[in-house]
């Protein structure tokens, strides 16, 4: 192995994280190094690594907490797989752990003499979508969201990470490739992308209509990852990543019902998901923020008018859904209903 | 002065209820800047919230906006050094809780605020809260009598946001803290009964232990998680409880008088009194339940009246204590936290952290003599 060709995968223990890592090793992927935080839970990593005992993966403990702490990390790294991001939390917290964290990775980065090659894995989030017509067809060329500080704080910062992924690459030439993944699906995921609709104390309220679910099993997401860190060109190229056979929120609810749980549902079409948006913001606005604007009529449009979406880009590195939506869906499924309290 | 120019350095977490609860009071202060020495989270806060300038350099905020009133809403290991800038640059100055690391540092600050004639204020929020204030008008109608004894309760959830935080980062400043977890939540405990103690300095013993298993390694699982405190005055007693593993998670305040009790419960929002039988026999024990019901219920309307008029937000306290500290800034008048109280608060936690600190040590070495060695089992 020469000096620089150790793969650094930030974020192993997430739930995209673990897959990544079963991929990697699967494919007898050399050099994989995985980064954990202190005390962290890695049950279902270490359950990843005994499944492949021949394996030279090495674990090491330390953060993106700082810019040195990041450094420390870099040691022969040739590639790293950014997966690393606060899902949820306070604002504060989700920025923290995925814009500073970036920025401290990237000031790290930039110190070396050698640079490695970043594949970053951002989110479909960063489109501003909300303007756009019905139907439009999402591919990387869609813009970008224009006011993040009306959408969700994760959808912010994922944004605000990109862009200064792409300031250090213009900036600093730090070899760069972005993946955009859909709604990430599968086995320890959650049960429904907001897309879909929400689950509120004793019901779901379904929103997503016939609206197509842009769907990326967590093994075809992960697969994606692999085959962008031996193919892309790192040179600030972008692919959305969701698998080829895509269904329906209906559809998805459907089968979910039928296989996991009949949920109690209440269906709300588009209209009358704007007008209580349009209410919950006006009460938001008149009570001073008293309840917080959960729906607001800019995040409705965003989440629920329906898009279609296009992976032919990254089809052109030769990704195959390695895993089809119906096999997902059941594998999915059977693990909730597994681990569902009834 | 109209109105003032406020800035806030500091962008973590609490820094977004300062500014919901500042921007809430229009016709009394304007955010002009927030500073954080990250500039990542300085712009994130100022975009969610539309502040128009953002700074990575405090010196430049100060020199820059020329702020009123500044907010330090850091880590509290830099609250003193913050506070004294913002004071030389001519700003009163608003500190989030703990004030400082110990006492020596509080008294520091406080009468450097008082020589340069401005108002400190210190984020003592749940004394502001509706229910403390109608606390306070039972006091001052005499329904309770004269005080004879406080329990506080605090209840902390380490799986909760900020919990989650502490014990995923080695490196969080709580850990840093002389008091770690304690400093960061005892003084909500203090703040709210040092009013009915008049002693300058109560007699205080206290002890800490850890409930939880050790996972880390590290001194996360040094972190005290229950704690226990008696304060005694002349006339006013007091039982102080940390408890990270009761639940329901609690934040209450009895006040036991000589005529009727009094139970203040923050996180549910009620203050009701528990009144002296006034009827006799079986029916004198037959009738409280039905009084307490009435008052829980009163509770609920009173509440719904306040929710209808939109003054029942999550950190309502959070806004009274702003709108009252800029109040005293614009009369010149006594700040709503005395600044006696603030440094009694500093000094009781300072002895309550070495009696913890104590009687964990103690624990320690009493664990360590009770499970011998296999060398010295043989």
């Amino acid at each position: 192995m020469n000096a620089a060709s150790k793969i650094l995968v930030t974020g192993p223990n997430g739930f995209l994280g673990v897959a990544l890592i079963e991929r990697l090793l699967a494919r007898d992927t050399p050099g994989v190094v995985a980064v954990v935080r202190a005390g962290s839970d890695r049950k279902r990593l270490d359950a990843v690594i005994a499944r492949h005992p021949k394996s030279d993966i090495q674990i090491v403990t330390g953060s993106l907490a700082t810019v040195a702490e990041a450094s420390k990390l870099l040691e022969g790294v040739g590639t790293i797989l950014h997966l690393a991001a606060a899902l949820r939390g306070p604002a504060a917290e989700i920025f923290l752990g995925t814009v500073v964290a970036s920025k401290n990775l990237l000031e790290a980065i930039v110190a070396r003499r050698e640079r490695p090659r970043i594949v970053l894995v951002s989110s479909f989030g960063v489109y501003g979508v909300a303007d756009l017509p019905k139907g439009h067809v999402v591919d990387e060329s869609t813009p970008l969201e224009p006011h993040p500080e009306r959408r969700d704080h994760y959808s912010h910062a994922k944004l605000r990470q990109e862009e200064l992924f792409f300031e250090y690459h213009r900036k600093h030439g730090v070899p760069l490739t972005v993946l955009r993944p859909g709604a990430i699906y599968g086995p320890n995921g959650g049960a429904f992308s907001g897309r879909v609709g929400l689950q509120l104390p004793g019901f779901f309220l379904f929103l997503g209509g016939k609206n197509l679910l842009p769907l990326s099993y967590v093994d075809n997401c992960a697969e994606a990852i692999c085959l962008a860190a031996e193919h892309a060109r790192f040179d600030g190229d972008i692919y959305n990543v969701h698998d080829d056979e895509l269904i329906d929120c209906g559809e998805y609810l459907h089968r979910y019902r039928r296989d996991v749980s009949p949920l109690r549902v209440v269906k709300m079409p588009y209209p009358a998901a704007m007008v209580m948006s349009k209410a919950v913001e006006w009460y938001h606005k008149h009570s001073r923020g008293q309840l917080p604007a959960i729906f607001t009529p800019y995040k409705t449009r965003t989440t629920w008018k329906g898009n279609r979406f296009s992976n032919a880009k990254l089809k052109g590195l030769g990704f195959n859904q390695l895993v089809s939506t119906d096999e997902g869906l059941r594998r999915t499924f059977e693990h909730l209903r597994a681990s569902s309290p009834s | 002065m109209g109105e003032l120019k406020v800035a806030i350095v500091g962008c973590g977490k609490i820094a977004d209820g300062h500014v919901e609860e500042i921007q809430k009071l229009g016709h009394l202060a304007r955010i002009v800047a927030v500073c954080d020495r990250e500039m990542v989270m300085a712009r994130q806060l100022a975009v969610r919230y539309g502040v128009p300038n953002t700074y990575d350099d405090y010196d430049a905020m100060l020199r820059t906006e020329k702020p009123d009133v500044v907010h330090v809403t850091t880590p509290p290991q830099v609250h003193k050094d913050l506070a004294m800038k913002a004071i030389d640059a001519g700003a009163h100055v608003f500190v989030e809780k703990p004030l400082t690391l110990d006492y020596a540092a509080s008294r520091a600050l406080v009468e450097y605020a008082d020589r340069a004639k401005k108002k400190l204020g210190v984020g003592y929020s749940y004394h502001f809260e509706p229910h403390a204030e109608e606390l306070r008008n039972l006091v001052r109608a005499g329904a309770i009598g004269d005080v004879v004894h406080l329990e506080s309760f605090y209840g902390y959830d380490l799986s909760g946001a900020f919990g989650k935080a502490l014990l995923g980062d080695p490196s969080h400043w709580v850990h840093a803290m002389p008091g770690k977890l304690l400093q960061n939540t005892l003084d909500h405990a203090l703040a709210k009964i040092v009013e009915f103690i008049p002693d300058e300095r109560p007699e205080i013993t206290a002890f800490g232990s850890l409930r939880r298993e050790a996972r880390f390694g590290d001194r996360r699982d040094e972190l005290c998680d229950e704690a226990r405190i008696v304060i005694r005055g002349q006339r006013v007693t007091s039982y102080v409880t940390f408890s990270a593993h009761a639940r329901p998670v609690a934040h209450t305040l009895r006040v036991y008088g000589t005529k009727n009790t009094a139970h203040l419960d923050y996180n549910n929002r009620t203050c009701t009194l528990e009144r002296t039988p006034t009827l006799p026999s079986a029916v004198g024990r037959l009738t409280p339940a039905f009084e307490n019901a009435l008052a829980f219920a009163a509770q609920g309307f009173r509440n719904m009246r306040r929710f209808s008029r939109s003054k029942f937000h999550f950190f309502a306290g959070l806004g009274l204590m702003f709108e009252r500290y800029y109040e005293s800034i614009l009369k010149d008048s006594e700040p709503p936290v005395a600044h006696r109280d603030i440094l009694r608060v500093a000094w009781m936690l300072d002895r309550i952290f070495a009696e913890v600190d104590a009687s964990l040590t103690t624990s320690k070495r009493r664990d360590t003599s009770s499970n011998p060695t296999e060398a010295e089992a043989r």
